[in-house]
């Protein structure tokens, strides 16, 4: 009986700790602040939609996408963030997967060690050269 | 389970005796497997195989179903959505879980919590948006962490006031919704 | 018969014949229209100021002032919307509160100000804008800390776009924002530096020139794991030392190096053993830790429950000595305790509040003591400073 309990809770543990699909991690790392269909807020929270497709074709794009604070401090793992930022770029903004070359995890760690501090800076100058 | 009653009705204040019981609630699991780990995903009550040895009477059975009934009423705090809500319930103030009091504003900026749901055995992504614009509603406060992450993580915490991020730069924070975002996969 | 009783009644009659003549030799004199009392300065070690957000009427805002030896209400500041906290200069002689207002209310245009208010009097002297970002959160001390010379006063902003704003209390201005995305909170290690606490775990480093503006950050490595057991945001700091408390009752210490810039990551011990962990004791609360630096004791609000229990109340406070890393000693609350502080002096008082209730307790810090209970100190009390 007591094992029966422990088995359950235990399987209950393992629901609570396992990988969640993009989709799922976009809403419990992003979307409270980014909103559901990425479009941010104007002048406090930046759009998704409108940047990370020109962004991620650009090497300085990959690059900020990668270091910025909500996603290289995020607790996902490198494969786990490039699986999002894949999914991102595909659902939120708007491309076709032959649009951009994914992320994969090796790259994501690549970049990831060095989180943007000045990214207001660097968003705008990205901004400036991609629109 | 009468010593979680008794525990939970120790306390004098009605928002006090609100917080022990669904600490107690909470805990349950971890108490009964011994060690606590991790938190635990709201496990139903009604999924729970039944005790060796325990005696069932009127008494216990009638709080059993209170219980469960109360895990899937939107005005009681131990609603399942509500594992990580800090607030008044807009469904007492007005509004519902998912919907506004008139006259106040859905802010789009939220923090989310995962909730499992006993009915369908599935856990969802609930997002807690908070209704802005006037003061506060009074009614049915409700506060639960599971999995709540201090503020400088922000997206997961309840404790900010979430009214901040509304377009009309409205603070005035009314009460909380508990809405669907996903399933939790 | 007759005459006991006739007795009696002359004798009743001659007394208040008396008794007015008496009283119609000196009235009290009325009292004088406009006394306003005024509080003494430097403001005593055990007066306590307890901070109260007003969650159910989120616009009276207020810090209340109690005298912690006598028990006596002594004034009270009105704080505006959402109240966090009061900071008290250095010298005593000023209080500096962040305070946000509508124009109608709970409703219209949003404006932000640091009030200063004379300590003595406890009115308002002065009024600083500042950008209407202030975070509104539930209160933390380090929402709004003051450099270590006194000089700048560092805001906590949130939009949901994470800044610290910069007021410089000597000249009355507001100097500007630094941009600390990804972290939250001041935390002063020095006349011109302070960090922030980031999602990752790691402290980005920020200093001030000697106008207030940021001139540099810096990162460190993460201090701790965020994901199986994050510190609380609710650090408190003795000398060179911030002490954070894990979910789990582990404490870390970040070291303050030369000038304030330097941030090493210092011991890291438990408040718990072995055996208590197991029975799920862990500490809880708002204000949930209190140092004293002469008496070298850490204070730590503690209950038994499970990881998602980091916010309640405790009915004990335990109280370490921080060389030994030991406990030492074990309080017992008479009331639940949600936000502790121990006053800074030789002789110190530890008081403890409550969110759910509003009374003010107490006690003797160095033997535990239950001094007194102070009653009707606001409606949802969050947190508390002292001189």
């Amino acid at each position: 009986m007591r094992s029966a309990l422990l088995m359950l809770l235990a399987c209950t543990l393992a629901t609570a700790v396992r990988a969640y699909e993009p989709a799922v991690n976009y809403m419990l790392q992003c979307m409270g602040c980014h909103t559901p269909d990425g479009s941010g807020e104007p002048g406090r929270v930046p759009s998704l939609r409108d940047t990370v497709l020109p962004f991620a074709r650009l090497p300085a794009g990959r690059r900020y996408i990668v270091q910025v604070p909500g996603a290289a401090q995020s607790t996902l793992s490198d494969a786990e963030l490039a699986a999002l930022l894949n999914w991102m770029i595909v659902e939120l903004g708007r491309a076709t997967p032959q649009a951009f070359a994914p992320f994969t995890g090796t790259e994501v760690a690549q970049y990831r060690r060095t989180p943007l501090t000045d990214v207001r800076s660097e968003r705008e100058r990205l901004l400036a050269l991609t629109h | 389970m009468n010593w979680l009653d008794t525990l939970a009705e120790a306390s004098v204040r009605s928002m006090a005796q609100r917080t022990s019981r669904r600490s107690l609630l909470a805990s349950l699991g971890a108490l009964l497997v011994g060690t606590a780990a991790l938190p635990l995903l709201p496990v139903a009550r009604g999924a729970e195989p039944p005790q060796k040895g325990a005696a069932p009477n009127g008494e216990a059975d009638d709080k059993a179903a209170a219980k469960a009934a109360a895990l899937q009423d939107p005005q009681s705090c131990d609603y399942w959505r509500h594992c990580a809500i800090d607030g008044y319930l807009c469904g007492c103030c007005g509004g519902s879980q998912h919907s506004c009091p008139p006259g106040t504003e859905m802010s789009p900026v939220t923090w989310v919590g995962t909730c499992h749901n006993p009915a369908d055995g599935l856990d969802y992504v609930v997002s807690y948006n908070d209704c802005c614009g006037k003061s506060t509603c009074g009614r049915c406060l409700c506060n639960r962490n599971e999995r709540d992450t201090p503020i400088y993580i922000p997206f997961q915490s309840n404790d900010y006031n979430w009214c901040s991020g509304s377009s009309k730069g409205n603070l005035a924070y009314h009460c909380s919704t508990a809405r669907i975002v996903g399933q939790a996969r | 018969m007759g005459c006991p009783h006739l007795c009696t009644v002359w004798a009743s009659a001659i007394a208040a014949l008396a008794a007015s003549a008496a009283m119609a030799a000196a009235p009290l004199p009325a009292d004088s229209l406009s006394q306003v009392e005024s509080l003494p300065l430097p403001p005593a070690p055990h007066w306590v100021w307890v901070n109260d957000f007003a969650f159910s009427h989120m616009t009276n805002g207020k810090a209340m002032l109690v005298d912690g030896d006598s028990g006596h209400f002594l004034g009270e500041l009105d704080t505006g919307f959402g109240a966090v906290r009061i900071v008290l200069s250095s010298d005593g002689a000023l209080i500096y509160s962040p305070e946000t207002y509508f124009s109608r209310g709970t409703r219209g245009t949003r404006t932000d100000v640091v009030t200063v208010y004379d300590a003595a009097r406890l009115a308002p002297v002065g009024e600083i804008e500042i950008p209407p970002k202030r975070s509104s959160n539930m209160p933390m001390m380090a929402n709004a800390l003051l450099t270590d010379d006194g000089r700048f006063l560092l805001i906590y902003n949130f939009t949901p776009a994470q800044s610290i704003s910069v007021v410089d209390t000597r000249a009355r201005t507001f100097v500007g924002e630094i941009d600390t995305p990804g972290c939250a909170l001041a935390y002063p290690t020095g006349p011109r530096a302070f960090f922030s606490l980031c999602a990752d775990g790691a402290l980005l480093k920020v200093r001030l020139d000697d106008s207030g503006r940021g001139v540099g950050q810096e990162r460190t490595a993460p201090l701790f794991d965020v994901q199986t057991d994050p510190v609380t945001e609710k650090a408190v700091r003795r000398g060179d030392t911030w002490y954070f408390v894990s979910y789990g009752g582990t404490i870390h210490s970040v070291l303050i190096g030369k000038d304030g810039a330097d941030l090493t990551a210092g011991p890291h011990w438990s408040l718990t053993s072995d055996s208590e962990r197991a029975q799920e004791w862990r500490p809880g609360g708002l204000q949930q830790l209190a140092v004293h630096a002469g008496l070298n004791r850490l204070y730590a609000i503690m209950h038994r429950g499970g990881p998602e229990t980091h916010k309640d109340p405790g009915r004990e406070v335990w109280v370490y000595d921080l060389d030994r890393h030991a406990r030492v000693q074990k309080i017992t609350m008479q009331h639940d305790s949600g936000s502790i502080l121990v006053s800074r002096d030789a002789k110190p008082l530890l008081f403890s509040i409550f969110i759910e209730s509003n009374i003010l307790d107490v006690y003797d810090a160095a033997s535990g003591r239950h001094l007194r209970t102070v009653a009707d100190i606001g409606t949802t009390p969050t947190i508390m400073v002292s001189p």
